[in-house]
């Protein structure tokens, strides 16, 4: 790819607040940065072997790497040219991608005795990586800790004493991590079996990542609402999205938001829309700029924007196997589809914009 | 069910029955078809799994062959009940992973096996709360298989105090367990019926059990798919009942399936690919019942069959492997292609 200059410095200006070491070549998207110049995301290729592609936000330029397991998840170094993208559940190892290079730097695997979920996160330095993981000989949930300038070397494990620790982000203040915690109990041994679905015991999770203290825990109004994926705001919001593990012909809430001033609550988005989704949101992306979620519904078929703030719904947008949701640092979002699309999904427009088709089916997430 | 000889004619005699079922259903739409169809599966699946419970409960209070014999045909009878409405693959079933609490299969670390070994080494006999929190390994048909036929188990261990009382336990577990999925598939139906994505869910649901059949129960121990032939890697090896099991689902995609399916099909304009469909399913199966209960006799090492005679099995089954991937073409091509269907990657199979 070439570097686009001028980019790079509206970069330089728009993160003058982190105090950011000198740029990466590809200048990398940084989060809560205004610009993305790569996403990356877990992919299956048209034979159905597993990969990791990075596409520009505009789908132009594509490359893809090829892994031995399907992936899920990813997060960008905030330092250097680095992605990295997580096996799903129950995932035996990480990928870290160079970008500079196009190639897989490491692969980091879970030690036999745990499986990770598919998410993780960095530290604003760029050192410590947090990934969400099970402590398979008692169902702990974990966030494991590793190092990022010791080749990825594990260094510790903060106990969430609960099950199923899923997406992971980082609050603005850099200290705090919010994390989905599904409660649904799995293990290697019993594949993708859910093996507790009676006695979920799910929450929408606040960590301190130094001290590994639990801050806050707020449970679903239902013990099988699957708390799963989430994004954070600019001003410390969190939203997260549910899937609901029981019975498809009720009906509950499918998201929460938990306000920078710790207030949970769960967003009602109307009985039949809600009922149009399936129990189940993918992504949840957060504008940087203005008070906007997306929020993607794979068996719905939809996309939904929202008011992360007073929890108004603003569009519905039909969008087939409907994955992957990110800003695209215009004020907009982009979305990928199973089904190989790559959309940008702008406020006020009635209908997404197809960016590319690729003869890939993107996993749940973009990064 | 229980008798497979007869199974051919039974399948005739249901094919008879669907059809004289299809012209006095014709006001019905094919959702409501597919919903009475698969009321009627799982309420055979509930009485074959209380018939079941009694026959545990009969030969654990007076042990002789006769018995056994009863018990070991329930069980068979119970268990392809299950086959023969797997293709339902959403909606009761998925609820407290019960399809799993049925049958936990693939078990490529033998769970079931050892699992079952160690309960059966406890002090007392597991109650039923204590499989009921025991896990998928230890409920349903698999771990029932294993005190019925496993090696382990001697000609006379089933009568113990542990390997019985364990026994009936699984045995009023799956009774539970079923007449919750009856219950609940009754209580499914008006949403099912008036839901129009039901349709796609359904058909994706039918094919991706077809698909199974074709992979992991039948190519895979085979053979067929890079690794050697191995009869641990098959459904049902202990007891060799693998095949009974497959054309107990192919008989229940006949009569759950095909009726809803063919109205469908008719009804867009499609009656030459529900024919093609029909004839297709019914060459399979009838197929299968030219075929052994199970694969040993296909596979090399296992069984008696000379070297000739393995060779000849396996032949047979190649056929009916043939036949069974042009029914999984018709189904996950053409119908899909005539049905509007497009298979999803994370609306089927997400995290």
């Amino acid at each position: 790819m070439t570097v686009n200059r001028t980019r790079r410095r509206l970069l330089a200006a728009g993160a003058g607040a982190l105090a950011l070491p000198a740029l990466p070549s590809l200048a990398w998207a940084l989060p809560g940065r205004k610009h993305a110049d790569w996403l990356f995301s877990a992919v299956d290729d048209a034979r159905g072997n597993h990969r990791i592609a990075a596409i520009t936000p505009n789908g132009e330029q594509h490359f893809t790497l090829a892994i031995p397991e399907r992936c899920h998840g990813g997060c960008l170094s905030p330092t250097a040219p680095r992605a990295v993208v997580f096996a799903r559940r129950p995932g035996q190892h990480f990928y870290v991608v160079d970008g500079d290079r196009r190639e897989v730097s490491h692969r980091v695997a879970a030690d036999g005795g745990h499986h990770f979920y598919g998410h993780g996160v960095f530290a604003p330095d760029g050192r410590y990586l947090y990934v969400t993981a099970n402590r398979l000989e008692d169902a702990m949930g974990l966030v494991r800790v590793y190092d990022a300038e010791d080749d990825y070397r594990h260094v510790r494990d903060i106990e969430l004493d609960g099950i199923g620790p899923h997406e992971i982000r980082l609050l603005p203040d850099g200290e705090t991590l919010a994390v989905g915690l599904g409660g649904i109990k799995t293990h290697p041994d019993y594949g993708r079996v859910k093996l507790n679905l009676g006695e979920m015991d799910p929450a929408l999770l606040l960590v301190n990542r130094q001290s590994g203290e639990v801050i806050a825990r707020h449970r679903p109004s239902h013990h099988q609402l699957s708390c799963r994926h989430l994004d954070v705001a600019a001003d410390g919001t969190v939203l997260a999205g549910y899937q609901f593990q029981g019975p498809e012909w009720e009906t509950h809430p499918l998201l929460c938001r938990l306000g920078p001033d710790g207030a949970f609550s769960e967003l009602a988005l109307g009985e039949a829309l809600t009922a149009s989704l399936q129990q189940y949101t993918a992504s949840v992306a957060v504008s940087r700029r203005r008070a906007l979620a997306l929020v993607t519904a794979p068996r719905g078929h939809k996309v939904i924007m929202l008011n992360y703030q007073s929890g108004a719904l603003l569009a519905e947008y039909a969008l087939a196997d409907a994955a992957g949701a990110r800003c695209d640092g215009a004020g907009g979002f982009v979305v990928s589809s199973g089904r190989g699309g790559l959309y940008r999904v702008t406020p006020g427009t009635p209908s997404a914009a197809a960016l590319a088709d690729l003869a890939l089916q993107w996993d749940n997430h973009l990064t | 069910m229980a008798h497979p000889s007869s199974l051919y004619r039974a399948g005739l005699t249901a094919f008879a029955l669907l059809m004289a079922a299809n012209t006095a259903s014709a006001g019905e739409t094919p959702r409501e078809q597919w919903h009475r169809a698969a009321a009627q599966q799982y309420s055979a699946l509930a009485g074959a799994a209380e018939t079941l419970e009694q026959s545990t409960a009969d030969y654990c209070d007076t042990p002789s062959t006769d018995g056994r014999a009863t018990l070991e045909d329930d069980w068979l009878d119970a268990y392809q009940r299950w086959q023969a409405v797997r293709y339902v693959q959403f909606g009761p079933v998925e609820q407290q992973s019960r399809g799993w609490q049925l049958q936990f299969w693939p078990d490529g670390k033998n769970l079931v096996g050892r699992k079952v070994k160690t309960q059966l080494n406890a002090d007392t006999p597991p109650t039923l709360e204590d499989v009921e929190q025991a896990g998928v390994a230890l409920q349903g048909f698999p771990a029932l298989e294993y005190l019925l036929y496993d090696d382990a188990m001697d000609a006379t261990a089933l009568k113990s105090p542990n390997a019985c009382g364990f026994l009936s336990a699984v045995s009023t577990n799956l009774v539970h367990v079923t007449r919750a999925l009856e219950d609940d598939w009754q209580s499914f139906g008006e949403r099912f019926i008036g839901t129009d994505s039901y349709t796609h869910t359904l058909l994706q649901s039918a094919i991706q059990s077809v698909e199974l059949l074709e992979e992991k129960r039948l190519a895979s121990p085979l053979g067929l798919r890079g690794k050697p032939a191995s009869i641990y890697r098959a459904e049902a090896w202990r007891s060799g009942k693998s095949v009974a099991l497959m054309r107990a689902s192919l008989e229940g995609l006949q009569k759950g399936l095909m009726p809803g399916l063919t109205a469908l099909l008719e009804s867009r304009g499609h009656p030459a690919l529900a024919n093609k469909l029909e004839k297709q399913l019914k060459e399979v199966a009838a197929r299968a019942d030219t075929l052994p209960d199970g694969l040993a006799p296909a596979i090399k090492g296992e069984g008696s069959g000379s070297e000739p005679e393995k060779k000849a099995a396996f032949a047979d089954f190649q056929g009916f492997y043939v036949q069974l991937s042009q029914l999984r073409r018709l189904l996950a091509r053409d119908v899909a292609a005539a049905t509007g269907l497009r298979r999803g990657f994370n609306s089927s199979d997400g995290d």
